[in-house]
């Protein structure tokens, strides 16, 4: 293995562990944060319920089927709020406190630095929950997935974790300019919401947006048809491809964005 | 509108420079150009060869940022775990980070304290801490921001010494700035005065202490108060109360004035000094202000 690589693993190593200890200091905490974690799980299935008490298929998904995108949404957010968007939340706010000064001043790649800063591990409970959706939707559905659509569901799984992330950079590198983006992070949050329903629900200038520019169909709907079996090879390409774009594309943002950094005085 | 204009100076490797100037002078900004947190938007900057903004990871090795109002501790966990990732950052073997830490943590006298959370740590244990970690990675430049600052005379005093006995035991740069006069008094033979982004005196301290108050500073503690008379005769009387008096008196005329005092006056103590660096200072930026806006 390359020494670089191995280089990086030890320093998520040494983040990961440092995440834990601080979890740890507050052990009530943890647990608290995880009941509350499933309680809001199943506050989210709500909606869901409430549309198919009146009908058996939403554009063209059955209830069971629903539910896999659901289960998938909630199996991302979990690795979304666990893993990326802790960090990304201390670098806005170092930007604005100035503390992203001591990350710049460490000879390791910055935004690798500012990316692995933070985890919260109680998210494990948001992930048990959205494994338990998943495996109730199979179950409704008489039947489990094929272990080629669960391999090739992990694949974009990777891929979505990676356009999530990258999107995050975006905000972030927004915030060297802007300095102060609680409204764009909120208003990321509640786009990311959309993501639970599948994509065909949105109609238009939505859909097109939700394909596109915030690529909720490629993170979520795609990932659950491919579980289901559904997937055509084309959409697959097209998720890889535009995984691969955003994190282009967020890499050189940042790179942008950090000459533009002015810390604050002190 | 910029922030620095026109600044120019030279450091050679192992001098200790006091980095003076009134506040939002733009000393912050120099160090943060320096260490390669801030680009100008022109001009040239190289420390120990290196381009600054670039942020080699060689680069970033070699210098280190310390900064009295911001801490780099991690604030729920205890210093030591700080130093491990630091360890890590910077890629230093563990023997040798090992040896590093255990002479820093001794020389700072802080062994009880590296296991125990920052945040109950006071401000100067934690500044101790703070420059541990600073200086975990052994660097050969030191930019110090207000490394004393809020702390008390005795922890200053300790610190000072401190960061003497790192430069002269390492052979390292270093780069302060303080608004306490006595920091750069007792560190650096040099020093670099700026105002609003512009340079007003570059050399020795002492060549600019001689040079705006030439005259030596002469206190006498007195068991009787003086004779209003006596009083009346003394040279440029600075300042006196019944048992002291301050004289300011140019160079050549000390021994006369001294033995006079010492004939007319119940003197039981007397000392000759240069006077107060922070009343140098204040003259120096007041005649640069009248320079700048001519009358």
């Amino acid at each position: 293995m390359p020494p670089v690589f191995l280089r990086y693993a030890r320093l998520l190593r040494t983040q990961l562990s440092i995440a834990s200890t601080l979890a740890m200091q507050y052990r009530f905490d943890f647990v608290l944060k995880g009941v509350m974690a499933l309680f809001w799980m199943a506050l989210t299935m709500v909606p869901l319920l409430v549309v198919y008490a009146q009908r058996t298929s939403v554009a063209g998904w059955t209830y069971p089927e629903a539910l896999v995108v659901l289960g998938w949404f909630a199996l991302l957010k979990s690795i979304l709020d666990g893993g990326v968007t802790p960090s990304l939340n201390m670098v806005v706010e170092g930007i604005r406190t100035g503390a992203l000064d001591f990350v710049l001043l460490k000879p390791a790649d910055a935004q690798f630095l500012v990316s692995t800063a933070r985890f919260e591990p109680w998210r494990i409970f948001d992930l048990i929950g959205s494994l338990v959706i998943l495996v109730y939707a199979f179950r409704r559905l008489g039947h489990a997935p094929a272990p080629a659509h669960v391999a090739a569901a992990f694949v974009l799984l990777a891929v979505a974790v990676l356009l999530l992330y990258s999107i995050w950079i975006l905000v972030v590198s927004a915030s060297f300019w802007v300095v102060r983006v609680d409204n764009l992070s909120y208003l990321f949050g509640s786009l990311f919401d959309a993501g639970r329903w599948p994509i065909d629900v949105f109609k238009g200038a939505l859909r097109f947006v939700f394909t596109f520019v915030f690529p909720l169909a490629l993170m979520t709907t795609y990932p659950a048809l491919t579980l289901l079996g559904k997937l055509t090879f084309g959409s697959a390409a097209l998720v890889v491809g535009g995984g691969l774009a955003f994190t282009a594309l967020a890499r050189l943002a940042w790179r942008g964005a950090i000459g533009f950094y002015t810390s604050a005085s002190s | 509108m910029h922030a620095l204009d026109g600044l120019a100076f030279d450091i050679a490797a192992g001098q200790r420079v006091g980095f003076l100037g009134p506040n939002g002078a733009g000393k912050t900004t120099t160090l943060k150009i320096l260490s390669g947190l801030l680009h100008p938007s022109s001009g040239e900057v190289t420390v120990a060869g290196f381009r600054p903004q670039a942020r080699a990871p060689a680069f970033l090795k070699t210098i280190t940022l310390v900064m009295g109002q911001k801490q780099q501790l991690l604030w729920d966990l205890p210093p030591a775990e700080t130093y491990a990732m630091n360890r890590a950052l910077y890629d230093i073997p563990r023997k040798e980070a090992d040896a590093r830490l255990g002479s820093l943590v001794e020389l700072l006298d802080i062994g009880d304290l590296i296991n125990k959370p920052t945040r109950q740590l006071s401000l100067g244990e934690r500044m101790k801490c703070e420059l541990v970690a600073a200086l975990l990675h052994g660097p050969k430049v030191l930019f110090l921001d207000e490394p004393t600052i809020g702390l008390d005379i005795a922890m200053q005093a300790r610190i000072r010494q401190f960061i003497r006995d790192y430069n002269e035991a390492h052979g390292a740069t270093v780069l302060l700035t303080s608004h306490y006069m006595e920091d750069v008094a007792a560190l650096c033979p040099r020093v670099i005065v700026i105002d609003k982004g512009h340079l007003i005196y570059d050399g020795e301290l002492k060549e600019l202490v001689h040079r705006i108050r030439p005259d030596k500073r002469i206190t006498i503690r007195v068991s009787t108060p003086a004779d209003p008379e006596v009083l009346a005769r003394l040279p440029n009387l600075v300042s006196h109360t019944d048992n002291q008096l301050v004289l300011s008196v140019p160079l050549p005329r000390v021994n006369e004035v001294v033995r006079d005092a010492l004939a007319s006056l119940a003197a039981i103590d007397l000392t000759v000094e240069d006077p107060p660096l922070e009343e140098v200072m204040r003259e120096l930026f007041a005649s640069h202000q009248q320079k700048r806006q001519p009358a």
